[in-house]
């Protein structure tokens, strides 16, 4: 014991967090995390011992074939397939776990929805790293599924109702990323409803039943109306949800009896009997009855996300677990003691390992675009209640040091501060932090609960019940509020609308007119012109990628419906319709605004070198980006240099970068969802920076085809914020970050050194001080040394487990490209004080 | 022909014992588990590897 000990001290002296955390996690904490096969790809490929799951696509198909020919509306026989899924696919339950469930038939297994997509389907034909032995057999499987799949999955339905132009722009990978679909992009939970304890899945179907009987006995009184007409599609859409929650309980008790089987018949250890018959009860209570206890709690949420994720791609895992678990983990181990606050430390790392261990197969484009990870898995903690009051509890606690102790890169957390957080729950987040998680992120919860009713009309009780819809836009957890999905395809790849000021929105990567054939910019005289060349780019790319997320939306409750996720969303259940029907949603869209940064930049660089001092004539830039600056390196380093860059509190580029934050904001209003609502920017890039490099050509920025772009949001770029963490604070400060976009992404570098002991904390505190006061809604912290980062390069066996903040989520640092790498560690680091 | 209900990995379900499951331990490079997936008693287990003659039941 003394020798660990020592060693731990030792592992904490040398800031060498993740063997520290080896030494002090449970046995249990320590095995489970060992035995979690890591998903994230790794250069866009599956890491080695990773398949693609062929039990699932083969199930789907026999029952689609099945089905074919019977009389049940699409949306039934969708709910069916779902529920053929859960009753037959092969469960398993690891040794020394309390929570059980997982997506595919083993723990190594990527699944694969084949329903969604040809092109997805193609890429698994294609990629020989993940798929299982014997080859042959697998080949046939795939290729029959991918055969079947041909011309039905919901892309391909969907896809002749969009507009050609804009899908054509859309898919060139260019300017957005993602695809249009309900079942393939962020969903949110109605958890007002479905978390609070009130009820799960038999009282709703007990109410689906009650909305049954009465619709058929008004459906065949006397009279013909419009709503009775609606009133069919309504039955359907309510028999298609009890399908699934059906389908639900009938999965929980399949593993109540696999725990039960394993019980009676394997297990030796007494000690391990007792949590495998625990595990029993657990399952037959949850989802079928509303959790009693903590265990009980965790494992109902992660049934309920499991499946919502056997329904669609979810990229992101919008949750609020320490606000939804805690008062079972407050009535567990503070009230009746029936739980240690080791036990339940535990359940939160083991909570954390289950989610990070979900898996679902996407194309080689989203791969890229999220180096080492599954998806941003951004867990909400802290916040205020719906009264205003401090929402954090025990379980915030608890899930902050599990964090600590498992170090898993996804999920991450997010913490929602406000004034009244308190001192201790302040220290456990610096922990983290100074751990070298990279999270949580702090978000600034008065400032983003005004955001969320300035741009979305949420009323005040719903915006405090935010919680992260992806990386960092906010979206409330409740009946209207809640968004049931956010297509990823409204992610703007920002730096191309500086790009197409030069090229009249020619694309010359992908060779298409994408952009508006704004005038010649070699003729531009004035900057005022190039200004507004820039805002006409602008509002054409923001539309095109707009516009078929808006009609996917319209089409999506007929053609590609959620009735799983439509069952826990009281709005569904109320009303019969799909939870994506725009007339019962309140709207909460946003345009991620990837490469947001570089405009600025450029067109500070454009107004001084050419406008100002006359150094450059248009023409001569034109051409010089034409030419990738090829032939004119002292110039390309004049605008590298001499022009003033955003983030060193100057108001000449801080000026240019409100004009573009005002003007997208002007136009955000005009873009109107489908519900009537806005469509405010959000800046921010997971590690589209990396991805977009080879895609967006040579800038005025100085920056060249191929080079990195700037790590995102509205951090400015990496070495160039020059004068200290105070100016990047006062540049960032000046937008207004309530009315000028939905939400703005800080990357900031911390030295681990300076942050070491109470001194650090109290320095760190006093930057959150300046940072709350100057009304900042987010930042994200960095803090493992350059040190530690080179030696990772170099002997990256040894470093496994450091983990870095990439953008809007963590990644392991050896699971990221060489080039998101070097963007790490070329990142400013900032000494506070 | 032996059938999955002869064989030592099948539990069959009380409520329907011509259904069951097919219970087998399996220790992967990273952890041990136990997996289930739902058989009929009466599913031909002649091409089955994993079969395993039940002498109790
Ligand atoms: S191991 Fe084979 S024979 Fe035995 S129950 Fe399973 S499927 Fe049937």
């Amino acid at each position: 014991m003394g020798e660990t000990a020592e060693t731990l001290k030792e592992f904490e002296q040398k800031q060498e967090w993740w063997w520290a955390a080896e030494k002090k996690r449970s046995r249990r904490l320590d095995y489970l995390r060992k035995a979690m096969w890591k998903k994230g790809a790794i250069g866009g490929l599956y890491p080695a011992g990773l398949y693609i799951d062929l039990e699932r696509p083969v199930m789907q198909t026999e029952k689609a074939k099945e089905l074919e020919y019977s009389p049940d509306p699409y949306v039934i026989k969708f709910a069916k397939i779902l529920a053929h899924v859960l009753d037959n696919k092969t469960i398993f339950i690891t040794d020394h776990s309390q929570l059980v469930g997982y997506l595919g038939s083993l723990p190594n297994m990527i699944t694969w929805d084949p329903t969604l997509a040809a092109i997805l389907n193609h890429e698994v034909v294609n990629d020989p790293t993940s798929i299982p032995e014997p080859m042959d057999e697998s080949l046939k499987i795939i290729s029959e599924v991918t055969g079947y799949w041909a011309g039905k999955s919901d892309l391909d339905k969907i896809l002749p109702h969009m507009d050609l132009d804009d899908a054509m722009k859309v898919l060139s990978g260019a300017v957005g990323w993602g695809v249009p679909l309900s079942r393939g992009g962020y969903s949110g939970k109605d958890y007002e409803y479905i978390m609070t304890g009130v009820r799960a899945f038999e009282d709703i179907i007990a109410e689906l039943d009650r909305k049954i009987d009465e619709a058929d006995e008004k459906a065949h009184e006397p009279g013909a109306t419009r709503e009775i007409c609606d009133l069919y599609d309504k039955m359907n859409m309510w028999e298609a949800m009890k399908i699934t929650l059906e389908a639900g309980i009938r999965y929980g008790k399949r593993y109540a009896r696999l725990a039960k089987i394993i019980a009676e018949n394997f297990e030796a250890d007494n000690d391990r009997r007792q949590e495998l018959l625990q595990i029993a009860e657990v399952c037959e209570r949850v989802p079928a009855k509303p959790p009693r206890t903590l265990q009980e709690s965790l494992q109902y949420d992660l049934f309920i996300q499991l499946f919502s994720r056997n329904e669609a791609i979810e990229g992101a895992w919008p949750a609020r677990p320490d606000y939804y678990h805690g008062p079972y983990y407050e009535r567990d181990v503070n009230i009746e003691k029936t739980l240690t606050k080791e036990d339940a430390l535990d359940l939160a790392g083991e909570f954390l390992i289950r989610a990070a261990e979900v898996s679902q197969y996407k194309v080689k484009w989203a791969r890229e675009g999220l180096q080492g990870i599954e998806g941003t898995w951004v867990w909400t903690l802290g916040g205020v209640k719906k009264d205003g009051s401090d929402a954090c509890n025990g379980m915030t606690i608890a899930l902050l040091q599990a964090a600590r102790l498992v170090r898993v890169a996804n999920p991450t957390f997010a913490f929602r501060w406000h004034p009244k957080v308190k001192d201790n729950v302040m220290r456990e987040i610096f922990e983290c932090i100074r751990q070298g998680l990279g999270y949580p992120s702090i978000r600034n919860d008065p400032i983003l609960i005004a955001n969320a009713m300035n741009w979305h009309g949420h009323p005040i009780e719903e915006a405090r019940t935010w919680v992260h819809q992806a990386c960092m836009s906010p979206s409330p957890s409740t009946k209207h509020g809640f968004q049931p999905m956010r297509m990823a395809n409204a992610t703007a790849n920002c730096a191309k609308i500086i790009e197409y000021v030069f090229t009249s929105g020619y694309d010359h990567i992908v060779n298409m007119q994408i952009g508006a054939e704004t005038p010649d910019a070699a003729e531009f005289t004035d900057y005022q012109q190039v200004f507004d060349a820039w805002v006409t780019q602008m509002k054409t790319i923001f539309s095109i990628l707009v516009r078929p997320v808006n009609r996917a939306r319209m089409l999506a409750p007929k053609m590609t419906p959620r009735p799983f996720l439509s069952a826990v969303s009281e709005r569904s259940v109320e009303s019969g319709l799909d939870v994506c029907d725009p007339s019962i949603n309140r709207g909460n869209a946003w345009i991620t605004a990837f490469t947001w940064v570089e405009n600025a930049d450029s067109l500070a660089a454009v107004k001084k070198l050419v406008f100002d001092e006359k150094k450059y004539t248009m023409a001569e830039l034109k051409d010089a980006l034409a030419n990738n600056w090829e032939g004119r390196e002292e110039m390309r380093l004049d605008f590298v240099r001499n022009v003033p860059k955003w983030g060193n509190d100057d108001d000449y580029v801080d000026g240019i970068m409100l004009d573009c934050l005002h003007a997208a904001a002007k136009f955000s209003r005009e873009l109107k969802c489908p519900s009537g609502n806005n469509w405010p920017i959000l800046p921010e890039n997971v590690s589209g920076n990396i991805h977009y490099a080879n895609i967006v050509g040579a800038l005025p920025n100085g920056r060249r085809l191929g080079d990195a772009l700037y790590d995102g949001g509205i951090s400015p770029g990496p070495g160039l914020d020059k004068k200290g963490p105070t100016a990047v604070l006062k540049s960032c400060s000046k937008i207004d970050h309530i009315t000028d976009g939905r939400a703005f992404l800080l990357n900031q570098r911390l030295s681990p050194t300076q942050l070491a002991g109470e001194k650090g904390y109290q320095l760190w505190k006093s930057y959150m001080k300046t940072w709350a006061d100057l009304g900042l809604d987010h930042v994200q912290f960095n803090c493992v040394s350059d040190e530690t980062l080179r030696s990772a390069q170099r002997d990256p066996e040894k470093y496994q487990e450091v983990i870095v903040r990439v953008a809007g989520y963590s990644a392991h640092f050896v699971d990221i490209s060489r080039k998101t790498q070097d963007n790490i560690i070329q990142r400013t680091v900032q000494g506070l004080g | 022909m032996p059938t999955c209900k002869e064989c030592r990995k099948f539990y069959p379900l009380e409520e329907d014992p011509g259904k069951g499951d097919c219970v087998q331990r399996v220790i992967d490079p990273r952890q041990a588990y136990y997996k289930a997936k739902p058989v009929d008693a009466e599913k031909d287990a002649a091409k089955c590897s994993e079969f395993e003659k039940n002498n109790q039941r």
